[in-house]
């Protein structure tokens, strides 16, 4: 576990609080995590070596004066490297109203889905600040 | 004017009051939502991310999603839920209590009831609680507002940003800006660490080579209308060093300086507020100072994780529903933040039950103990592997740990980290 540190990759493991600060390094096909204090350290330090996934959130313009944006989400984790790529495929996409959440927006980029999260209704039926009003499909989040 | 009778009002309709009118509901009272904003679920809405959810649901949710598991029961259960409409006043009644409040599309709403939960959230510390020197152009506004301007209105605030404060709104505003095109200069924290979590420090700093200065102060904001530049310098025996001041060109300067519970209705009922924790005093039923006014969520103290926020809610609405049905309070004991400390919530414990804490500490430490005495006596310690002022602690103690008759009048429930 002698690696040098000048050559290697500098990273937080974040997967628990403690945050301990790791150094991966690679000589030949050894990748070695060090400044670990538990093995979930040492797996953490691997995959980010080797490749960092994460979950994709945005929101896409809709129609709606009310409602302006429709948040979504990837529904698993894609690689680091491709999330500008998603966002430029996101922010070209305009939504009429209404949408569903976990309806699909994208049906597959590297594998994951883009679904909304949230419910949207259309301008229209969005009587809103009825008192009681709940019960009249109204603009209320579901 | 339109007048309703309910056995309960919950003011605000986000993760805190959702889940306390549920609870209310669910043990038979009626219930009544009064909520200021067109939708309900709070600031969930406007936290598009995801990390919501893992301890209720052990799921990653994101805010709106995490929301909408309560919006729909809520809808089912029979609650009445009054949107666009902001409570302006608490009164006391010969037969419980009052709360008036005021509809964009309906005018005045007066509730007479016999229980309130107070649910209204925090909100932001701005420029005016910070006191950084300089002019006052456009440009410099709360990390909150400028999520909710970017995620729920669809505007961008600036072209280049700095952001001042590395608590956790900061350093996700900091990603959510850079992925929509901004230049995110520096992030400026004047603690020797940041106050985020670590998970957001590599997520939304490290993974954008976002630069977090820490132990660095803004000492000036310049521009005559709009922000045109910050100067920033490094803190050395508590003071700006001027020697070392540089210059950042900029036209956004975002504030992630803290939150404050929003408690201006709460203080103008009478309900007594708690030091530490800025909100108000609370038994262990959740219940303020002043009788049948309980209190959830942010509104209580600030909460880092929203699964934290319901579980405490949920208690509040069983609590209050047992109050209304008249049964008898238990026995309680007070409770006080000892050494390393900020506060405790509740403020006090009941005899011959499970009681679950929140608290702050005031120190960052790794490996460290929790220490709770009962009356002198060490009721229970806990190993905590890392402490930190910006992640809230929960633990409980079991009905055996508090004696129903607590021997002494000055017994009390002292909790410390050591
Ligand atoms: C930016 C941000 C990011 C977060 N990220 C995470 C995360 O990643 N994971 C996590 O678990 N938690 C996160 N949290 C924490 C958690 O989501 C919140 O603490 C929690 O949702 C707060 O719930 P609340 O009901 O107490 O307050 P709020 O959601 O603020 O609800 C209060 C409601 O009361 C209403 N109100 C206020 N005054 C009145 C009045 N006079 N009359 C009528 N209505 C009124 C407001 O309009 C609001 O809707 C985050 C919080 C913020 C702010
Ligand atoms: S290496 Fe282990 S102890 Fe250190 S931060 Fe990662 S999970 Fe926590």
């Amino acid at each position: 576990m002698k690696e040098n540190t000048a050559a290697g990759l500098e990273m937080i493991c974040i997967a628990c609080p403690i945050a301990c600060r790791l150094t991966v390094s690679q000589s030949g096909p050894d990748v070695t995590v060090t400044g670990n204090r538990c093995a979930r350290g040492d797996a953490y330090g691997r995959e980010e070596f080797h490749a960092p996934m994460r979950i994709v959130t945005a929101v896409i313009p809709t129609d709606s004066a009310q409602f302006p944006c429709a948040p979504v989400r990837t529904d698993k984790p894609v690689p680091r490297d491709k999330v500008r790529e998603l966002l430029q495929k996101l922010y070209a996409t305009r939504v009429a109203l209404p949408v569903q959440s976990g309806d699909v927006v994208i049906t597959d980029f590297d594998g994951a889905r883009v679904i909304y999260t949230r419910t949207l209704p259309p301008d229209e039926v969005a009587s809103i600040g009825e008192p009681g009003a709940e019960s009249k499909g109204d603009d209320k989040v579901s | 004017m339109i007048h309703r009778n309910v056995d309960a009002v919950v003011i605000g309709g986000g993760s805190a009051g959702l889940a306390a009118a549920l609870a209310l509901r669910t043990a038979g009272t009626t219930v009544a939502i009064v909520e200021r904003e067109p939708f309900l679920g709070g600031i969930l809405l406007q936290c598009i991310h995801s990390g919501f959810g893992l301890h209720e649901f052990r799921q990653d949710l994101t805010g709106p999603e995490y929301a909408a598991r309560f919006v729909g029961p809520v809808r089912e259960a029979g609650i009445e839920v009054f949107l666009n409409t902001t409570v302006m006043e608490i009164g006391e009644e010969p037969t419980g209590r009052s709360v008036i409040a005021l509809s964009q599309n309906q005018g005045v709403v007066r509730f007479a009831t016999r229980a309130v939960v107070l649910a209204m959230g925090c909100r932001e510390r701005n420029r005016g609680n910070v006191a950084i020197a300089g002019t006052r152009p456009a440009g410099v506004l709360t990390a909150g507002l400028a999520q909710r301007l970017v995620n729920i209105e669809g505007c961008i605030p600036g072209r280049r940003v700095v952001i001042v404060g590395s608590g956790d709104i900061g350093l996700i505003m900091a990603r959510r800006l850079t992925l929509v095109g901004c230049d995110v200069l520096a992030v400026v924290e004047i603690q020797p660490y940041p106050s985020g979590s670590a998970r957001n420090i590599v997520q939304c700093l490290n993974d954008y080579s976002i630069p977090l200065h820490l132990g660095h102060v803004v000492t000036r904001i310049e521009g005559r209308d709009r922000v045109e530049a910050v100067r920033i310098a490094p803190l050395s025996d508590g003071r700006a060093d001027a020697g070392k001041e540089r210059r950042i060109e900029c036209d956004t300067v975002l504030l992630s300086v803290g939150l404050i519970p929003e408690n201006e209705l709460s203080r103008a009922a009478g309900v007594p507020i708690d030091e530490g924790s800025s909100g108000p005093h609370v038994d262990a039923d959740l219940m303020t100072g002043a009788p049948g006014i309980f209190a959830c969520g942010n509104v209580l103290h600030v909460h880092d994780l929203v699964d934290y926020v319901t579980e405490e809610a949920r208690r509040c609405g069983e609590r209050a529903a047992a109050w209304l049905s008249g049964a008898r309070k238990d026995a309680m004991l007070p409770v006080v933040p000892g050494a390393n400390v900020r506060y405790v919530v509740p403020n006090a414990c009941a005899a011959g039950r499970k009681n679950v804490f929140y608290l702050r500490a005031l120190v960052v430490k790794n490996d460290a103990l929790l220490d709770v005495r009962v009356g002198g006596r060490q009721a229970r310690s806990q190993k905590l592997s890392h402490v930190q002022p910006s992640e809230m602690i929960r633990f409980s103690l079991e009905p055996d740990a508090v004696p129903e008759r607590p021997a002494g009048e000055e017994a009390v429930v002292e909790v410390s980290i050591r």
